[in-house]
């Protein structure tokens, strides 16, 4: 990877294209940007970007194919732009392979965290076997590698289920995880649908984690996508 | 009486013969004290009876039956057909003539008679059936009457009606497919300007007679002018819904263009200033309008929600996407993301922990408590408690948002889910007047009610949801409870 992160931004509308380049450029991103699915498309494919931001409503085709074209040849993380009231796209999209998504009109601390974290995720996924061995989040310590949580010093007594799922969010953080990736990975293929079993969970886990389980300030939801772990930086 | 149709023409013979058997044999018994002409006259007594009750033709072969019983037992000699006196063959003939005339006469009054009561039938047939007719707004409800009056008339075998824009009405009697052939008659529904539909008629036997025709053709025209009726009548609501939708639509844009103006006015403001270099680098004043510009953004994407959600409730494209859900999870969201806008009232949530999974789409939900919230907040006074509250009653979960807020008089009290309705004057609250539409839109959608209500010390939104979906009711899982 280059000094400079390169960035290649997918989306038609100018005025939007405008503003990302520029925020960017000033937070030290190379940017390119292309108008149309077969521009980004051909565009991925001669400059390897490090991150794509893929705009879901294109002019020439679906941008839910777009992301799974280039699923095909290549692991670069996918942030999608979407509006509003498109869950069904955006959640299509992520299990298709992109990586997160920001709703318009966003702002950009939530543009540049995506981006931080999306980074940091593809940088971790090249050093194979490099997984990060504890993740903190505020009190709350997670050893992936011993199994053990802990809030504070007092070790949390987590069940089979909770601490697998708890594992799977800590060693995401920062990501968005839909409800189908996360049912299938914890549970089973054939528990894709079952997002009773998640919100059970969450709510238990968010009992013995979190100071108000009504406000949660580590597992988040995503309205109608899923779920994201917030860690420390 | 009706009698099979064999019966009633043997019967149509035998009574005129029998008839005239009779009187001959009453005739012969008084021959003796009877005048030869008397007997004559006599005769035409049974023959008028004959026409009138039979007809012509047996009318007629009665004259010439009693014309040879007449020459045989009455005209000297007796028991021959020959006549002797030049008298008795003027009697004879003139006999003959008269009776003949007689037949023909009464039965030409018989039959005209008959052609009035037909005619008399078919006009009281039309008259049913353009009562009938009368103030019906459906294509199927009139092919529905035009079908049973002929179908009351023909008596075919199957009949079917068929009206464009509308499903065929089938009357069998007795098949209840259509026969295998072609049907013997079928007229067309035409209107003034096309052909509206037809009527397909399977009858064989008898044959189907002119007259039988030409009245399935009035009734035919009948049922055009109903159905022309009727489409004027749609055309006509249509246009009054078309008028009133106009109206709502002129309504929504003014209160949009208002309510998106105050924010972009704040906008452009805050923008236009920084980019002139009228504040300088450091003034504060510098933080307050980029915080205003980011605050309205936010306002003004709220409003184009609002505004999307609105017309996606309108045209039916509002599909709750269900899944079993906590709602203290949604509530316990919103709660959080609206910490900022509510942090001038207390919010208490009270829900209980065994409250089962309710059948909703998260996200819709989010808006209906993000709304019913931010109304809470915008009318009741700062430091009063919001309070959410839920509970089973019955087959449903029952939501209560209420607010320490004023009271609405209890004839707003419905039409506070109407669009752009407010009990206060419009200037004094900010927003579209669309949040409490969308939440009865997004309650409805997922099955349940919404009303609101006055408490003793505010105002209560309530709303309910059913606990089942599709048939299932919420499910209960098996939990690992084992700690590693």
């Amino acid at each position: 990877m280059s000094a400079e992160p390169h960035i290649l931004v997918i989306d038609d509308e100018l005025q939007i294209q405008r503003a990302i380049r520029t925020i960017l450029t000033e937070k030290g991103f190379r940017v390119t940007t292309a108008s149309s699915g077969e521009e980004g498309l051909a565009l991925a494919a001669a400059s390897e970007p490090d991150i794509i931001i893929l705009d879901l409503g294109l002019p020439d085709m679906d941008g839910v194919e777009v992301c799974s074209r280039l699923r095909e040849w290549t692991q670069t993380p996918i942030i999608i732009l979407s509006v509003r009231d498109s869950e069904r796209d955006k959640v299509g999209a992520l299990d298709k392979g992109a990586d997160d998504y920001l709703t318009k009109p966003f702002g950009i601390e939530e543009l540049l965290a995506r981006v931080r974290v999306a980074l940091r995720h593809a940088l971790r996924a090249q050093k194979q076997g490099t997984q990060s061995k504890a993740v903190k989040a505020g009190d709350l310590t997670i050893d992936l590698v011993w199994h053990i949580v802990k809030r504070g010093e007092e070790q949390v007594k987590l069940t089979g289920t909770e601490y697998k799922l708890l594992a799977y969010l800590a060693a995401n953080h920062g990501r968005v995880l839909t409800h189908q990736s996360i049912l299938t990975h914890v549970w089973d293929p054939a528990d894709a649908d079952h997002t009773e079993y998640l919100r059970v969970y969450m709510r238990q886990l968010r009992k013995k984690l979190e100071e108000d389980p009504e406000r949660p300030q580590h597992i988040l939801t995503e309205p109608g996508i899923g779920y994201r772990f917030i860690a420390d930086e | 009486m009706k009698l099979p149709a064999y019966l009633s023409a043997a019967w149509q013979y035998f009574f005129p013969a029998a008839l005239i058997a009779l009187t001959t044999l009453l005739f012969f018994a008084l021959r003796d004290y009877l005048d030869t002409t008397l007997v004559a006259l006599l005769y035409l007594i049974p023959i008028g009876v004959i026409t009138t009750t039979s007809g012509f033709t047996p009318g007629i072969i009665s004259a010439v039956f009693s014309f040879f019983a007449f020459n045989y037992f009455f005209i000297e000699p007796y028991y021959t057909l020959a006549v002797h006196r030049p008298l008795d063959l003027v009697i004879l003939t003139i006999f003959l003539v008269v009776s003949v005339v007689l037949s023909r006469l009464v039965g030409r009054a018989q039959a005209g008679l008959a052609a009035a009561n037909a005619r008399e039938r078919e006009a009281t047939q039309l008259y049913e059936l353009s009562t009938a007719l009368a103030g019906l707004h459906g294509e199927y409800t009139v092919a529905q009457i035009l079908g049973k009056r002929v179908a009351a008339l023909s008596q075919g075998e199957y009949l079917e009606v068929n009206i464009a824009g509308s499903q065929p009405v089938q009357f069998g009697m007795p098949s209840t497919t259509p026969p295998n052939r072609p049907p013997e008659l079928s007229i067309p529904i035409q209107a003034a300007r096309s052909t509206l539909g037809e009527i397909l008629l399977w009858r064989s036997k008898p044959p189907i007679s002119t007259g039988e025709t030409r009245l399935i053709q009035i009734f035919a025209s009948q049922a055009a002018l109903a159905l022309e009726r009727a489409r004027l009548a749609q055309a006509e609501s249509r246009a009054k819904v078309l008028e009133e939708s106009d109206r709502l639509k002129s309504a929504i844009l003014s209160s949009v263009s208002h309510e998106l103006r105050t924010p972009l006015s704040t906008i452009k403001a805050a923008a236009s200033s920084l980019r002139g270099n009228e504040v300088g680098w450091d003034s504060p004043a510098r933080v307050e309008l980029v915080a205003a510009i980011d605050d309205e953004s936010d306002h003004l994407n709220m409003l184009v929600g609002n505004l999307l959600d609105m017309s996606r409730i309108e045209s039916g494209a509002l599909k709750p996407k269900r899944e079993w859900n906590i709602l203290s999870e949604i509530v316990g969201s919103v709660t959080a993301r609206m910490k900022y806008s509510a942090e001038e009232h207390k919010v208490e949530i009270e829900i209980p922990e065994s409250l089962p999974f309710v059948p909703v789409d998260y996200v819709q939900m989010e808006q209906v408590f993000t709304n019913l919230i931010s109304n809470s907040v915008k009318y009741a006074p700062p430091n009063s408690l919001i309070r959410i509250r839920a509970e089973v009653e019955g087959e449903c979960v029952r939501v209560q948002v209420s607010n320490q807020g004023p009271q609405i008089p209890p004839e707003h009290l419905e039409r506070i889910f109407d669009k752009f309705y407010r009990v206060t004057e419009a200037d004094r609250v900010t927003g579209t007047g669309l949040g409490l539409s969308i939440c009865k839109g997004i309650i409805e959608a997922h099955g349940g009610k919404i009303w609101a209500e006055n408490l003793r010390d505010g105002l209560a939104f309530n709303f309910t949801l059913p606990l089942t979906w599709e048939g299932s009711p919420p499910p209960q899982l098996p939990m690992d409870t084992e700690v590693e």
